[in-house]
């Protein structure tokens, strides 16, 4: 519930402790095995590996205490003030400031020796490095030794503040030491606080809860205040003044008119003037307190004399109590409650928090529509009860019958049948009888009611009320209909033909097929032959030589022979070179087994509907996207290898 | 008389149990710690009734019902109507309902004279439950919510209605059911009033949570002790205030 907890500030350890935690943890959670026939960089990888997880460890530790602890700037005005008062508000920020720092080297430390890391070429200097690294980081820890301390007994104390919520309803105690403070909060509310008959019994804020119209009101006991300079004021009394100058609470000023406490009336409205800035716009009630001993009526003259003013001060209540005879004790209480209340209702009103909730605020009160009464129904046993007449009688309930039983209680529904007699109560119905749910019949009149409705029913149909209308159709109607017809029987034959034309029987010559190459010629045989051994001089007129040539031209054109152009400018024919054909490129892939240019046109569409098809259903890019679904399958290539293959196992 | 209770361990008690003046119904549960509540403050006068609907606990939201009468959703199971039929007297008519907002305790909120119904609830059902419970139905919603039953718990004796209807809401509702009305929370600021809450002319019942000022409002406009309801707007107004903002 209450906005500030300060519990759950984790431990500071102490520097060594902090050197401690963080250097095993390094040596717990990064590997510890190196050898020195190990590669240059695994080494150097190891050992930057120490040094950067230190840093990180030292970095996180350091950032959660600085996270952590509160800042003095972000709480409440009231918190930041206490906190100044108990641990020195420039002690708290220099150490927070210094860890903040030590932060910073520790991080420049491990990025320089990372650094350095690079140039280290064998284990043993790895290693140095390493340990200057560490050894440097623990230093500068080391120096924090003061602050770790100090932020520890902070964190233990704040532990320990009362959970005060400052924005709630709260009602502040306060006045000079040994005046009854503390007895008072004990009798409203349960905070149990040390009572002693010396000053300065309690020491600091203590908070107490009490009720009153249904909301919580938290009571803070302040220790005593001595009148003098706010300088002169030491810790325990700073406190007071901290919760009085900062929350928003209904002050009593207790006054002790016995002068009991060894401060007389004179020194405490004294008290009670100098700290009466402090009090500014905030409800304030004086309480005089110890009426056992003396009440107000029966102060000498001149004593009363010296409270003149404040009873004369229109803005504040002078209320009597007495802590030991109870007296008046509520009276303070439900005063001070109400004056808070009203005065926190104010506030809201002014600053239109309340508009939002005005018509929860509203009680709706009926306007009479008619004149009929509308009576509550109570029974005569309840309002008989409720004017205490009748006699109270504990009844026996299901839940003591339960306790009673254990384990063997089973819930018995059929007791709850009041109306059946005791003998008929225990009674079992089947369910279904003579294959007729029993619960159908449940009615006695149902053979009546059916057969009444059947009847009604009989009479509905005679007089033709589900009888389908004819509906009539003119000529154009009866025409577009037929017309219609036919265009269906036409689309379906339509269809079926495509269907059946689509359907080709013709052989297929696959695209990836090679085109097919004439291979048997006579200079290949003759080849063929000679490398065999046979001789074949002499066969220029042999019978096998005597080919028909293909009617289709093959083969590249006959050139032209070449013409020397010699400089008189006269052409000659020079011997002819040997037949220099430029070489084929092979036919594109796309062109293998195509025999003309129209088949060729008429491929491509059918491979571009191909393409497309595909494409489409698996929603590619384009023919060129190839989707892997997996580029390297885990149980392939995680872990380690052993024999066998690599790409299976 | 308001008391907190819990079945076990929801503080929406209003969805486990079914009270009107004549009869009171609640869900079976682990064990009879919730039904014993009930069983000690209501048993001398009605029947407390264990109850189940379709098989279901949450027989609170499933049913409708007031003095006269208990409307059950047409899922409800042979048996389960019978049980009922049986435990309950003779002058309260049990009635299955063919309906298809089949939660009845969501979509109307009724006391002994009038209900509350959801707009879009069959023209059948609306005669059903006005021959059945004996009352006058209005199509109605509250703070622009349809399921008037969850948003609004009704008494002869006053209402209480979902945080955020305008006054004039109240007013217009207020004048209809002739009953006074107050817009409030339940369960520590719960908005589902009818889930948090189950009230008759003389006892209430509210989930664990319930904070004192809520509780005080309750027994205030449903008159359950002496206080009236004008004691919100006057005795109650600081207290409000403090307490919801």
């Amino acid at each position: 519930m209450s906005l500030y907890n300060f519990k759950k500030i984790a431990v500071v350890p102490t520097a060594k402790d902090f050197i401690d935690i963080i250097f095993s943890k390094t040596q717990r959670k990064t590997p510890t095995v190196v050898h020195k026939q190990y590669k240059i960089t695994r080494i150097r990888s190891f050992y930057t590996r120490k040094v950067k997880f230190s840093q990180q460890s030292f970095h996180d530790r350091l950032t959660q205490i600085l996270t952590e602890f509160p800042k003095l700037d972000d709480v409440h005005p009231f918190y930041a003030d206490l906190m100044n008062v108990l641990y020195d508000k420039d002690h708290y920020k220099l150490a927070l400031g210094q860890i903040n720092t030590a932060r910073h080297l520790i991080d420049n430390v491990a990025k320089d020796y990372v650094r350095l890391m690079k140039y280290g070429d064998s284990l043993y200097r790895c290693k140095q490095l390493k340990r200057a690294a560490l050894g440097r980081m623990a230093t500068i820890m080391k120096r924090q030794g003061s602050n770790l301390t100090y932020l520890e007994q902070v964190r233990q104390h704040l532990a320990r503040l009362p959970s005060i919520d400052p924005y709630t309803r709260t009602i502040i105690i306060c006045g000079f030491p040994n005046v009854g403070k503390s007895s008072f909060i004990n009798k409203i509310t349960r905070a149990d606080v040390e009572v002693q008959p010396y000053a300065f019994t309690t020491k600091s804020l203590y908070v107490g809860h009490t009720d009153y119209k249904y909301l919580r009101w938290q009571v803070i006991d302040t220790p005593g205040i001595l009148d003098h300079s706010l300088e002169e004021r030491n810790v325990i009394e700073m406190q007071a003044v901290t919760a009085l100058a900062h929350l928003r609470a209904c002050i009593l000023y207790f006054m002790d008119l016995s002068e009991q406490c060894g401060h007389t009336l004179d020194d405490q409205v004294k008290l009670f003037e100098s700290i009466k800035p402090l009090f500014a716009n905030k409800p304030l009630i004086v309480v005089a307190n110890k009426t056992d001993i003396v009440k107000l009526d029966e102060l000498p003259k001149d004593r009363r004399a010296v409270l003149k003013e404040i009873e004369e001060d229109s803005e504040l209540t002078v209320l009597e109590m007495s802590t030991v005879t109870d007296l008046g004790v509520m009276e303070v209480k439900t005063e001070a409650c109400e004056k808070l209340l009203s005065y926190r209702v104010d506030q809201k009103m002014r600053t239109k928090k309340v508009d939002g909730v005005l018509n929860r605020l509203h009680v709706a009160l009926p306007k009479a529509r008619d004149s009929k009464v509308r009576a509550p129904c109570i029974p005569e046993a309840v309002l008989a009860k409720k004017i205490q007449t009748a006699e109270k009688k504990k009844r026996k309930l299901e839940r003591d019958i339960e306790i009673e039983e254990g384990d063997d209680y089973v819930l018995d529904l059929n007791k709850e049948y009041k109306e059946i007699p005791e003998e008929e109560r225990y009674d079992i119905i089947p369910e279904i009888w003579e294959g007729h749910n029993v619960a159908d019949y449940i009615d006695p009149d149902i053979f009546n009611k059916l057969e009444e409705l059947e009847r009604e029913e009989e009479i509905r149909d005679e007089t033709g009320m589900y009888v389908v209308p004819k509906i009539e159709l003119d000529d154009t109607i009866k025409e577009i209909k037929k017309l219609a017809l036919q265009i269906r029987h036409k689309k379906a034959i339509i269809k079926d033909e495509a269907r059946i034309n689509k359907q080709s029987r013709k052989p297929v010559m696959p695209r990836t097929a090679g085109a097919k190459v004439r291979d048997r010629s006579v200079s290949k045989l003759r080849e063929d032959m000679e490398n065999l051994g046979v001789d074949m001089s002499n066969t220029e007129e042999a019978h096998f030589t005597k080919t028909k040539p293909r009617a289709r031209s093959v083969g590249p054109p006959v050139k032209k022979m070449r013409m020397e152009v010699s400089s008189s400018g006269s052409t000659t024919v020079t011997k002819k070179t040997p037949n220099k054909n430029r070489s084929l490129s092979r036919t594109p892939r796309n062109e293998l087994g195509v025999k003309d240019a129209i088949m060729k046109k008429k491929l491509a569409k059918i491979a571009h509907r191909a393409i497309a098809k595909k494409v489409g259903r698996m929603g590619l890019k384009g023919e060129a996207d190839r989707f892997i679904g997996t580029k390297m399958p885990r149980h392939l290539f995680a872990g380690k290898r052993g024999v066998g293959k690599t790409d299976r196992r | 008389m308001a008391l907190r209770v819990q079945f076990e361990n929801n503080n929406e008690i209003g969805v486990f149990s079914k009270l009107t003046n004549a009869y009171c119904l609640v869900g079976i549960g682990g064990s009879e710690n919730f039904y014993s509540a009930f069983e000690g403050e209501l048993a001398e006068n009605i029947p407390v009734v264990h109850a189940s609907l379709a098989g279901c606990r949450i027989i609170g939201r499933m049913c409708v019902g007031n003095k006269n009468g208990l409307l059950v959703p047409s899922s409800t199971f042979d048996t389960e109507l019978q049980h009922i039929r049986n435990a309950l007297p003779d002058s309260v008519k049990v009635q299955r309902v063919e309906e298809r907002l089949s939660a009845l305790g969501n979509v109307i909120a009724c006391n002994d004279y009038v209900a509350l119904v959801h707009p879009d609830l069959d023209r059948e059902t609306e005669e059903i439950i006005a021959d059945t419970l004996k009352v006058e139905v209005f199509r109605q919603t509250i703070a622009s919510n349809v399921l008037v039953g969850s948003y609004c718990v009704l008494s002869n004796q006053g209402g209480l209605v979902h945080p955020n209807t305008s006054i004039v809401d109240q007013e217009e509702l207020s004048s209809l059911l002739q009953v006074p009305l107050v817009a409030g929370t339940i369960n520590r600021g719960s908005e589902v009033v009818a889930a948090g809450l189950v009230v008759n002319d003389w006892c209430a019942f509210a989930g664990m949570d319930t904070t004192s000022t809520e509780l005080t409002v309750v027994e205030s406009v449903f008159r359950l002790n002496e206080a009236v309801p004008s004691n919100i707007t006057s005795a109650m107004r600081a207290s409000l205030i403090e307490s919801m903002s």
